[in-house]
């Protein structure tokens, strides 16, 4: 899906990188790491949004895919009701037609929440904008979804009922996704590789592949636990260094 | 209760006080030619107000047609500063200039330049100068106020500049621009009347001039009721604005906005 090959991305400072790491395709990898050491940075080079300052970022067949990205604040536009800003990106490619209304309220609904078409976002839950936000990035039918801290500020419970929301919707839609936590219990419950980023400048310093037999209640099991010990000291190692 | 509070209270608080005034000039015996009793005004508004409604309508005018040009400008220019840098660099510097220059100092030459015979254009150059800061200076705060992630999530879909304009940066824009909007009309009003002030007897007929003439006859109860519909004018127009600004705002208004 993506290959980003010594990529490093300075501001007046380096920020980040070399990074070296390929995302295959269907897959779900965290980024985890400190406050600073470049996870957004990371998202925004892969999807575009900003260029690095050396390196190359590849696509799978040299098409940049379609791409949804979940910003850290729902970035809502407030003056728009749920629906249109859900129908803000076909506006944007001019692809606004009954099909895009279409799929946009089958988003909604996917996303719970049916019957708030109308609604506008002050009249919304910081969960509810989130899903808003999430349907949005899902209507273009896009194959990479970008994830920026989506869930951090929610409540435990609409946190794990949106996590769970989150992994239907990438088995469902054979879609990649790229998901940026603070939370490494987070990571390793919901992906399937759990890249950890140094303080910036950011280098990778653990890529993981998780181990998961049984779906349900992993997180019970002493496979998650350790994953999880093993993926905590290494952060906690790292914030010692500093 | 507190909704009616807000009501209420400010107009007890004024009653208390016309009557307060009431008493202290029945009571002092102030002669009508210094203080007129609040009743004094009220009769001299009834027994003028062919002269001073019909002054009020000619302020009322030129305020409203210098508030609509100004913002007009204001937000055309707010939004070519948005669209080119070089552009606000070179302009808004003017922009100051005339806003920290004193209306009363270039009201003269304006009168000149336009003549005399025409000082009704005059007083609405003049008025839509005083007015026309407060818009600017919000409209461009506005414009640059879009939060980064929402300019990204604009480029994320390949917005151009139009789109980006219209369906972004503009709406981002209006709470501020209505902010401006309710500072503007009332310096419209202000620079309005100071404008036929200077712009003197003779070749105006706004309230302004009714002020004067009533002053120069020492007719101070006809001055105090040029002075009331001076501030109920500027008091309704302060609240039309409020009101469209509600209107606009209604469902997205405040917390959602930051
Ligand atoms: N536009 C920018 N200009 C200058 N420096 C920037 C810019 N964006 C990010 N940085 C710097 O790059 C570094 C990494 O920022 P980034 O936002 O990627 O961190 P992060 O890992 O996402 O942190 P957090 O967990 O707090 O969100 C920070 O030191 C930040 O100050
Ligand atoms: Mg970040």
């Amino acid at each position: 899906m993506l290959i980003l090959k010594d990529i490093i991305k300075n501001y007046e400072v380096p920020v980040l990188g070399p990074i070296d790491v390929e995302i295959k395709s269907k897959s779900f990898v965290s980024i985890i790491g400190a406050s600073g050491s470049g996870k957004s940075t990371f998202l925004r080079l892969a999807s575009g949004l900003i260029s690095q300052s050396s390196g190359s970022i590849s696509y799978k067949n040299n098409i940049k895919p379609k791409m949804g990205f979940v910003f850290q604040d729902s970035t809502l536009l407030p003056w728009r009701n749920v629906i249109d800003n859900v129908l803000l990106p076909s506006e944007l490619t001019k692809q606004n037609n009954s099909e895009s209304i279409e799929k946009s309220i089958n988003w909604l609904e996917r996303v719970g929440l049916k019957g708030k078409e109308n609604s506008f976002p002050n009249e919304l839950s910081g969960g509810q904008k989130m899903r808003v936000s999430i349907a949005r990035a899902m209507v273009q039918g896009g194959d990479l979804l970008l994830l920026d801290e989506p869930f951090s500020a929610l409540d435990e419970v609409t946190r794990r009922k949106l996590e769970d929301d989150l992994l239907e919707i990438w088995e469902t839609n054979n879609i990649t996704v790229l998901f940026v936590t603070h939370s490494v219990t987070q990571a390793v419950y919901l992906s399937q590789r759990v890249i950890v980023l140094s303080s910036g400048p950011g280098i990778i310093l653990e890529d993981l592949a998780i181990e998961k037999n049984l779906k349900d209640d992993f997180e019970e099991t002493s496979e998650f636990i350790s994953q999880v010990r093993h993926l905590t000291n290494i952060l906690k190692k790292e914030g010692r260094e500093l | 209760m507190s909704r009616y509070l807000s009501y209420i209270a400010p107009l007890l608080t004024f009653a208390i006080l016309l009557i307060l005034w009431e008493f202290l000039v029945i009571l002092n015996k102030i002669p009508l030619y210094i203080l007129p009793a609040p009743s004094d005004i009220i009769s001299s508004l009834m027994l003028n107000y062919l002269d001073l409604f019909s002054s009020a309508f000619i302020t009322l005018r030129i305020t409203l047609l210098a508030f609509f040009i100004a913002s007009s400008l204001a937000i055309f220019l707010a939004i070519l500063f948005s669209q080119s840098r070089i552009v606000e660099l070179s302009i808004y510097p003017i922009a100051v200039i005339f806003q920290v220059t004193p209306v009363v100092a270039i009201a003269p030459l304006i009168l000149i330049w336009v003549g005399f015979d025409n000082a009704e254009y005059a007083i609405l150059i003049l008025a839509t100068i005083v007015a026309f800061f407060p818009v600017l200076a919000n409209a461009n705060l506005g414009i640059k106020s879009v939060n980064k992630n929402l300019h990204e999530l604009f480029s994320l879909y390949g917005a151009g500049r139009y789109q980006r304009l219209t369906k972004l940066q503009i709406p981002f824009a209006l709470p501020f621009i209505l902010t401006g909007m309710k500072t503007s009309i009332g310096l419209s009003l202000i620079g309005t009347v100071v404008a036929e002030f200077v712009a003197g007897s003779g070749t105006s007929t706004g309230l302004a001039w009714r002020i004067i003439e009533a002053g120069n006859r020492l007719d101070i109860a006809k001055l105090f009721a040029a002075l009331i519909l001076l501030v109920i004018l500027g008091i309704f127009l302060f609240l039309l604005i409020s009101y469209i600004e509600k209107l606009i705002l209604r469902k997205w208004h405040d917390s959602s906005i930051i």
